[in-house]
């Protein structure tokens, strides 16, 4: 008897003494007397305490979105505008080696953002394989807004893209933004467009800058040939 | 009972069966849609399926012990008899094996869109649907041995301390792989309109700002529904650890059932921040419940 009286006891504590909440009273009880600060401090405190941090960090948000000087437009980018979608296949060919040369989190997350579509590409091409009767489009369309919050910045990359109302097309040009962000690599301040970032990883930057060059000539060299 | 004292809240039961069942209903239908639809068969889909499933476990718990507690206030059941003691624990313990998975998910989900984005080249490589199983079967099991635990040891402090510990270190954790995922984001989204042909008319400026700040809103509401829901019942944990006895904290302790109900409406919530944001299951959610039979629902 007395073991589940201990039992008894030890559940009070537990979640479940909401059953049997009346065993504080067998306790000592808790002397409300003599209190210099409202009943309720402890719970006001953690509330105003809780929207506080929510609000601050919707502000810190908010704020690293206005972080970062405009970006300096580069008149070569107009001339690799228009390259074939052929630089894609190139690119996932060349994965292994670009392993090493983009290792670094800022470069990679550099060339990684626009691989997330041509990585998903792939998904779409292999699904459509078994036969799903869908309008591909529409396939890649679903496919690509596969991170939920990300749909906003998917949309933000579309609306400053080339304002082509397929989605066919609108993979098309960033392959060909792909093509023409390589081009990039050859250029030495290519530094300065991420000139933004608070990171402090610039320094980075330079150390893989040789593969790079030369991965992206390669690559630049088979998207000239397109 | 001391009438100047903090009076406990009493949530009316028909609150929490409601929010219960609908959220049982919810999370049920996201893992039915997974699980049925076989172009939802990815990393992703399977932790927000894990998700999903660990919600629907607290949501059946917490409902069958409400309907325990029903039946006990109108003396139908036993309080502190052997069977309903058991029964106690069992509950206790799933819903800490709840808890502890949804969490392990969020973390989860927070690494598979990191490796998404920062390493999209090796994602296929890295996120296999064997690890994916792996890792699931992890968390399952790891979730279910600490659960027990949890209830066996109870009144060992330490355990408590551990659960508090876990809790900030994933919430630290999860933060800041968001943070960085949505800073590395707004960097590209500027350099793309850098590109020539965008960014430079007033018309581009304001919907960029207007996505930046739906970015931010919807981090924002990820977080803070996290740990609107979840941090009352931790701070609540760490009073009955603290102070027992002090006076302010009664006055904390008595509004636990508010807290329990905010802790089952982040079950009740997830689905929606989470899950059905998602294009892809949407469009299957639609499949499912409005075109079984007819032809021209493709």
């Amino acid at each position: 008897m007395s073991d589940f009286h201990n039992r008894s006891q030890v559940s009070a504590r537990r979640s479940d003494y909401v059953w049997q909440y009346e065993y504080y009273d067998d306790e000592e009880p808790v002397s409300f007397e003599g209190l210099k600060a409202h009943r309720y401090s402890i719970v006001i405190g953690f509330w105003v305490g809780l929207a506080v941090f929510v609000i601050f960090m919707f502000f810190v948000l908010t704020l690293l979105t206005k972080t970062g000087a405009p970006h300096q437009e580069n008149p070569e980018l107009g001339e690799k505008w228009h390259q074939p979608e052929g630089c894609l296949v190139d690119i996932n060919g060349h994965q292994d080696d670009n392993d090493k040369a983009f290792s670094r989190p800022l470069l990679e997350g550099s060339r990684s953002y626009f691989n997330f579509y041509i990585s998903e590409e792939d998904q779409a091409h292999e699904k459509q394989k078994p036969g799903d009767k869908r309008s591909s489009a529409k396939d890649k369309a679903g496919r690509l807004q596969r991170s939920g919050e990300l749909d906003e910045m998917d949309e933000d990359i579309e609306e400053s893209g080339a304002h082509q109302p397929l989605n066919g097309l609108i993979e098309k040009s960033k392959s060909d933004r792909e093509c023409a962000f390589l081009s990039h690599f050859n250029i030495p301040n290519f530094v300065n467009l991420d000139h933004g970032s608070t990171l402090g990883e610039d320094d980075l930057l330079y150390e893989p800058s040789v593969i790079l060059e030369r991965q992206s000539q390669a690559h630049n060299g088979h998207c000239d040939t397109h | 009972m001391n009438q100047t004292g903090c009076p406990e809240v009493k949530v009316p039961f028909p609150v929490f069966f409601t929010v219960g069942i609908v959220s049982l209903a919810e999370n049920l239908l996201v893992v039915v849609a997974v699980m049925r639809s076989r172009n939802l068969h990815s990393p992703m889909y399977c932790f927000m399926c894990s998700l999903a499933a660990f919600n629907t476990i607290a949501s059946v718990t917490k409902t069958w012990e409400n309907l325990m507690i029903v039946l006990a206030d109108a003396g139908h059941l036993e309080r502190r008899g052997p069977p309903e003691t058991d029964l106690d624990d069992v509950m206790d313990s799933l819903l800490c094996m709840s808890f502890v998975g949804s969490i392990s998910s969020f973390l989860a989900i927070a690494v598979d869109r990191y490796i998404t984005i920062f390493h999209a080249l090796r994602y296929h490589n890295i996120m296999t649907m064997q690890r994916t199983a792996a890792i699931l079967g992890l968390i399952w099991t790891s979730c279910a041995v600490l659960a027990v635990l949890m209830v066996k040891f109870f009144n060992f402090q330490f355990i408590v301390i551990c659960f508090i510990v876990f809790f900030v270190v994933s919430l630290a954790a999860i933060c800041f792989l968001y943070v960085y995922m949505f800073m590395m984001a707004r960097i590209h989204a500027k350099s793309i309109a850098a590109l020539p042909g965008g960014g430079r008319d007033k018309s581009q400026h304001q919907r960029r700002w207007g996505s930046n700040m739906r970015g931010a809103l919807t981090l924002t509401i990820l977080f803070g529904a996290f740990v609107v829901c979840w941090a009352p019942f931790f701070v609540h944990l760490v009073i009955i650890t603290v102070c027992p006895m002090n006076p302010y904290c009664e006055c904390y302790r008595s509004l636990f059932e508010l807290h329990v109900v905010l802790m089952m409406s982040h079950a009740l919530i997830d689905p929606a921040i989470y899950a059905f944001r998602m294009a892809e299951l949407r469009h299957t959610f639609r499949k499912m419940l409005f075109c079984s039979g007819w032809k021209f629902c493709l």
